[in-house]
């Protein structure tokens, strides 16, 4: 079976995929489709679901909920992938410095890396947001400062282990050169590990970004975010229970396809772990 | 033996460095301070006469150490915006924190496990698909969200329980069950892979071949092997609880450190935010430093 096959027949990767691609889907087009989510009509507000012109029905201030949910995507996944895709490159180029030189680098990075590390990624954001102010920044940097940090951990640990290997062993007995070791034979082995895990980590970034501005430090008004959209509507849920369900309903269904993702490609990618449990479980 | 003991000083070295930065970085947003205390009409001039008067002008390195001075002589400064004195709301404050995480923490024990177990033990059958999907769901869904959810049913709708505040026991059931929620989904998982991966080991196929019972295996001898590293693990959950709790101690209107925190930053209050997100620095190293001592005196492979 080749990896195509291997991966069509992982139902959980097949499961995150689709989910993945509809909210993406509603991501790209639901702005260009459902217009201004700024627009309010205040006379307007509170309507349910499948109100003519409104898909999701408006929030209380009649805004459509389609047009800010759907900004919403956007704004998260924006954060949460581009910023995790930055902290993988800068984690596994930190992890392989680390594991290769060994000696004092490794020593001194492992330090810092480990201790980050243990710091919860809502902790740091509500941090970074009491020294710049709300906002999206301080996100986005609690993001990519414990996401890097998580990566280049697991990379190290890697590349301590692939370095002992006969394969680099000759490779070095043969004269190559370092970067040629590091790049031809290390880092394709490291990959996969680094794209398992970047999926759980997008994951745990759209939790905090909307973490954050469900509690006001995130996104600030006018842009939607989920988060804040969850918080606007609690005060309603009695009224007009869909100003906040369906934020929440989005936000769940965009972290549970990434978790799904990432289970599925751990099992095809790492066949190390893939042999282990199925030993296990066939007995 | 030694590692742990360098492990344990090199913390407290992290610390340090780690807190002086948070106290930086607090003081970055410094031009706030003003604005709580002195009204919109203030000149320039009055403002900067006023941060040189609480003493924001000096260097960082002599406001910190001064900072610690104080600390250690039990003076918090008062909050900017009631004045109210930090070192009689801190007692109050972590009290409430403990009793939720405490709870919490229980509860991520108490249910992931036993969960976990079951769904290792019964593996491939539908307990432990709907167990394995309940936990995969778990880790997915926004606590904030859970929260309303079960605002919504077992408070509004149903009555059970209070939606928010604190008062006895019912107080307690609906925030500590959102906060545990992820700890618990990720406590099932990593139990029933554990457990699994234990049943592929060799010592289970010759405990087999002695003719033990299948039920003594597994709760004595895998199940053993399988807990050591999840329970010394707990530190991580305490950092990860402590996270969490600066969302959940707000929705649910919690009066703990969590919540003090978050409406210190919102309301740019800075001496609140800075020894309450100083404690939490220290709580949260101090757990990952349990949590590693922990993992390397239940393995013996790591003890050198």
């Amino acid at each position: 079976m080749n990896v195509f096959e291997r991966a069509l027949r992982n139902k959980q990767l097949v499961a995150g995929m689709v989910l993945g691609t509809l909210v993406l889907l509603l991501g790209i087009i639901g702005p260009i489709v459902f217009g201004d989510y700024a627009k309010q009509d205040l006379l307007m507000g509170h309507k349910p679901v499948g109100t003519p012109g409104f898909l999701f029905g408006t929030d209380a201030l009649g805004r459509d909920l389609a047009a800010r949910a759907t900004f919403g995507i956007r704004i998260s996944l924006v954060v949460a992938v581009s910023v995790t895709a930055i902290a993988v490159i800068m984690g596994t180029l930190i992890g392989l410095i680390a594991g290769y030189l060994k000696g004092t680098v490794d020593t001194v990075i492992s330090w810092v890396v480990d201790f980050v590390w243990g710091f919860p990624l809502i902790l740091v954001a509500v941090l970074a947001a009491a020294s710049i102010g709300s906002g999206l920044l301080p996100v986005i940097l609690a993001v990519g400062m414990v996401n890097t940090v998580a990566i280049a951990r697991v990379v190290r640990g890697e590349v301590l282990g692939i370095s002992e290997r006969e394969f680099v062993v000759a490779a070095r007995a043969g004269g190559y050169s370092t970067p040629r070791i590091v790049v031809r034979h290390i880092v394709p082995n490291v990959i996969p590990v680094a794209l398992v895990l970047s999926s759980y980590y997008v994951a745990v970034a759209i939790i905090a970004e909307a973490s954050l501005s469900f509690v006001g430090l995130g996104a600030q008004p006018p842009l939607p975010s989920l988060g804040q959209m969850v918080s606007d509507g609690r005060n309603f849920l009695r009224l007009n229970h869909w100003e906040a369900t369906i934020p929440g309903a989005i936000i769940f269904v965009m972290v549970l396809s990434v978790s799904l993702i990432g289970d599925g490609l751990r099992d095809l990618l790492d066949p190390r772990l893939r042999t282990a449990v199925e030993r296990a479980v066939s007995k | 033996m030694i590692a742990i003991v360098k492990r344990v000083l090199l913390t407290f070295l992290l610390l340090l460095l780690s807190s002086l930065a948070v106290f930086a970085a607090i003081r970055l947003s410094g031009g706030d301070v003003t604005a709580a205390r002195l009204p919109a009409s203030a000149t320039a001039e009055d403002r900067e006469l006023f941060r040189e008067q609480i003493g924001l002008n000096k260097p960082i390195l002599t406001q910190y150490v001064d900072y610690l001075a104080k600390v250690a002589k039990g003076d918090l400064g008062n909050s900017l915006t009631n004045n109210a004195k930090i070192s009689s709301l801190a007692t109050e404050k972590i009290k409430n924190s403990l009793i939720l995480g405490t709870a919490a923490i229980v509860l991520v024990f108490g249910i992931g496990i036993p969960l976990g177990m079951m769904a290792a033990f019964r593996r491939n059958s539908w307990l432990d698909t709907s167990i394995s999907s309940a936990s995969v769901a778990g880790m997915a869904i926004p606590n904030f969200w859970l929260a309303l959810l079960v605002v919504w049913l077992f408070s509004s709708s149903l009555g059970w329980f209070p939606s928010a505040g604190q008062g006895g026991f019912k107080y307690l059931v609906l925030p500590s069950i959102v906060l545990a929620a992820e700890g618990i989904a990720l406590t099932v998982r990593m139990t029933r892979s554990a457990m699994l991966e234990n049943l592929s080991q060799d010592f289970v196929r010759t405990l087999r071949a002695s003719g033990l019972s299948e039920g003594r295996i597994y709760f004595k001898h895998i199940l053993r092997n399988s807990l050591l590293p999840i329970i010394s693990l707990a530190g991580l959950r305490v950092g990860q609880i402590v996270g969490y709790a600066l969302v959940v101690e707000t929705i649910f209107g919690w009066p703990g450190v969590g919540q003090i925190l978050v409406n210190g930053v919102l309301r740019r209050d800075y001496p609140i935010v800075q020894f309450f997100s100083l404690l939490l620095v220290v709580v949260v190293t101090l757990g990952n430093l349990a949590a590693n001592v922990g993992y390397t005196l239940a393995n013996p492979r790591l003890r050198k």
